[in-house]
């Protein structure tokens, strides 16, 4: 217990007992010549405004059109039929209630499901293949990291190659080895199956990051808990759900957020691979038509904001969820 | 960080950093603007103009010429359509600085007439007497004002792999009826799998293809107050969207197609011997595509078909390329110097090879005017050039007799996604019509 009776860890209670004061009163100064009390320092506004071409940068370009967005998002702001005027929730209940704007909502929330899941457990297995050290490792890690480098729109086109139901490699495969008769369209008909393939491009992109996540997680993992797990007899897969996916919990969080974010947000791939259709177009490109297309820009705004509320909650609900401090 | 002891003159450079960054702040919040009056003087020499068009540029020799005769630099940028389609109207909402001469597509004439983002260009230049020679100048003339100038004469024809069709033994169709027949004779003696292209990806292509279409059947899609034509079952536009959604169910196209636009079609289709005819064809794809040896393997097997009607010959959708000079150009009087240049019939015939290959411009197929077509038929410089120029002259039309509508993006993207989920299963033709005709209506509501 320090003097003035406040408790606390050694370094703490020190710190209270140095510096702590009853009441407020001014410390006891000592009898005699001494230095002079200590006085108040001035902030120094040096580093600030050494910081601030860069803070003011930040604000400029992103914080102030957030700010605009969010304003905006409740007035009519249309182009083709000034003046801009204020409505209210009218552009959200346009926007909820327009079945182009659903039908993307729909198709957005599966390219949500479908690639968070599939980037973080290829992500997960790629990330514990990686750990443990083999010949060729470091070319594999540069080769994987290729499809995170490329552009959406140039990863859509080289798929299109791919998927494409008059001239595609995978028809052209699938026919060579007499595994089907005749060319199949793959992208257009069904919906699930143009988002699934769609999405697996995203997630071609998206997984090397992912894996890159989780294996800076795995190697924070200290050896000696899996020495002493295998001395006390611990299977491979004791091991792994008990000591490995708990301590990489923090990085497969990470992961799983970034790839909400980029599900969420999606534009290159499905718009290249499936142009606007309605079924497998997802909210961001519905922005971009109302926008750009429809010039109504207060509807622009007000989808914007809607998916960047998605985005947030959901980013909150996976940190809850999954997210877990880990102290070695 | 700055020691202490500099005293004054930390200072001074504690208030010089402040000042600059404050300097800094109102530099990126300041800029913008521009005049929507024409200006009544400007430089027209000696400066350099940005232009931004979806096209490559002219052979540097005759950018140099241009230069020297008029002290004007030309700084070309060549991007892609749908991103110079967004970039323009970004700009226009905006009211920056873009370009000092920009694409004017005819589909945007009206949205961009409405936004008032470009000059009218019968007040920089003498529009007046192009008009005699240039017929698709009308397609770009909305509210009495000319917005943009056309540097080609896209239009819409059909074509057939004439080598194809002699082999099924069909004589070429005058007629839509005759035209369905022949391409399911095409079919039925396995001359080709699928006879027909038809671009049933979801983007603007499918849209043109339709109106050609509709144009075939006798009619317009929408009336010149824009009030829908293709509601009732008996109608062109109608019976247009069913044609094509029947030719894609009943195997005449490709079943990949429905993901495949315009361009795919041409390159990757009717370049290649696989399918034997697209209604919806553009103009001088023949020269610029069909007939050139390092993209096509038919190479002199392609020909322009009269477009079949209801009874004979029908109208071709005119869908040209313009140029035109934004409100917020910094040198607009320069800028159209240039577009007088660049749309004078002596440049676009030497574009299109008249006079030796140094002279062309890549791409460029077909000149606007009709002086110049002609001219490159009389000289036999261009593939079905006496055809394309008689139907230039006689047969090509605006797709809407009103022009088109400020709403047009937004009514094509309804067209294109209705009728691509038409011929995807997902929805009847008959929904899609309505679809598209309660569009119509909700938006020509607004006004045009």
């Amino acid at each position: 217990m320090t003097e003035d009776g406040a408790a606390g860890s050694t370094g703490a209670g020190g710190a209270l007992a140095g510096g702590a004061v009853a009441g407020g009163a001014e410390p006891e100064r000592a009898a005699g010549p001494g230095p002079a009390p200590a006085r108040r320092r001035r902030p120094d506004p040096l580093p600030y405004l050494l910081v601030s071409p860069l803070a003011l940068f930040i604000i400029v370009l992103a914080i102030v059109p957030a700010i605009y967005t969010l304003a905006q998002s409740f007035y009519r702001v249309q182009s083709l039929d000034p003046p801009v005027r204020f409505n209210g929730l009218d552009n959200f209940r346009a926007l909820l209630t327009d079945p182009t704007v659903q039908a993307s909502a729909l198709n957005t929330v599966a390219y949500v499901v479908i690639g968070v899941a599939l980037s973080t457990v290829l992500g997960l297995a790629m990330a514990l293949t990686l750990h443990r050290g083999f010949w060729g490792r470091s070319v594999l890690i540069a080769a994987m990291i290729l499809p995170w480098a490329l552009p959406g729109v140039v990863e859509g086109i080289v798929w299109t190659g791919i998927w494409d139901a008059n001239t595609g490699l995978l028809n052209s495969l699938l026919t060579s080895a007499h595994l089907i008769t005749h060319y199949q369209v793959f992208l257009g008909h069904n919906r699930l199956l143009t988002i699934l393939l769609i999405e697996i491009v995203q997630v071609w992109q998206m997984t090397p990051l992912s894996t890159l996540l989780v294996l800076a997680a795995l190697q924070n993992i200290p050896g000696d808990l899996y020495e002493a797990a295998q001395l006390d007899g611990c299977t491979a897969w004791s091991t792994f759900s008990r000591i490995t996916l708990p301590l990489v919990r923090p990085g497969v969080a990470i992961a799983m957020v970034q790839a909400l974010i980029a599900t969420l947000n999606v534009f290159d791939q499905p718009y290249v691979l499936n142009g606007a259709a309605d079924t497998g177009a997802s909210l961001t490109m519905q922005t971009y038509f109302i926008s750009f297309q429809n010039l109504d820009f207060g509807k622009g705004y007000a989808l914007s904001l809607m998916i960047t509320v998605a985005t947030l909650l959901g980013s909150y609900a996976l940190i809850k969820i999954v997210y877990r401090p880990v102290e070695f | 960080m700055v020691p202490r002891r500099l005293g004054r003159a930390r200072t001074a450079l504690v208030a010089g950093l402040a000042g600059t960054s404050a300097m800094a702040m109102l530099t990126a919040c300041g800029g913008g603007g521009g005049s929507a009056a024409v200006p009544s003087s400007g430089p027209t020499t000696g400066v350099t103009i940005s232009v931004a068009l979806a096209a490559e540029p002219p052979p540097k020799a005759a950018l140099d010429a241009f230069t020297k005769s008029t002290g004007i630099t030309v700084k070309w940028t060549n991007i892609d359509w749908d991103s110079l389609q967004t970039k323009i109207t970004a700009a226009a909402v905006a009211k920056t600085y873009f370009a000092d001469a920009t694409d004017v597509d005819w589909s945007r004439v009206g949205q961009l007439s409405r936004l008032k983002a470009f000059y009218p260009m019968e007040k920089l230049m003498d529009t007046r007497s192009l008009a005699a020679d240039m017929p698709q100048l009308t397609s770009f003339t909305s509210a009495g004002h000319v917005v943009g100038v056309p540097y080609d004469a896209s239009f819409d024809v059909v074509t057939i792999n004439k080598t194809l069709f002699d082999k099924a033994g069909v004589k070429q169709p005058t007629t839509m009826a005759e035209y369905t027949d022949a391409l399911k004779t095409i079919k039925s003696k396995g001359v080709v799998k699928y006879p027909l292209s038809i671009p049933f990806a979801a983007a603007e292509g499918l849209s043109t293809y339709w109106y050609q279409a509709t144009a075939a059947f006798g009619g317009t899609v929408l009336d010149s107050k824009y009030k829908p034509q293709f509601t009732d079952p008996a109608s062109p536009g109608y019976k247009a969207a069913q044609w094509m959604v029947d030719a894609f169910t009943s195997g005449l196209v490709p079943p990949g197609n429905i993901n495949v636009s315009d361009t795919q079609g041409q390159q990757t289709l009717m370049a290649k011997g696989s399918v034997a005819s697209i209604f919806g064809d553009y103009s001088g794809t023949i020269g610029s595509l069909y007939d050139v040896p390092a993209s096509s393997t038919v190479v002199h097997q392609v020909g322009y078909l009269a477009t079949p009607g209801v009874s004979g010959p029908a109208p071709n959708n005119s869908n040209p390329d313009g140029i035109g000079v934004p409100v917020t150009a910094k040198y607009p009087q320069a800028a159209a110097r240039f577009i007088a240049w660049f749309t004078s019939a002596q440049e676009q015939a030497d574009f299109a090879g008249l006079n030796g290959a140094d002279k062309a411009m890549p791409g460029y197929a077909l000149p606007s005017h009709v002086s110049a077509v002609q001219r490159l038929a009389t000289k036999g410089q261009l593939i079905g050039g006496q055809q394309l120029s008689d139907m230039l002259q006689k047969s090509s039309r605006p797709i809407f007799p009103g022009g088109a509508p400020s709403w047009y993006p937004e009514f094509s993207r309804d067209v294109y996604t209705n009728l691509h989920a038409a011929a995807a299963g997902s929805e009847s033709v008959d929904k899609a019509v309505k679809a598209i005709a309660s569009s119509a209506n909700r938006l020509s509501a607004q006004g045009s």
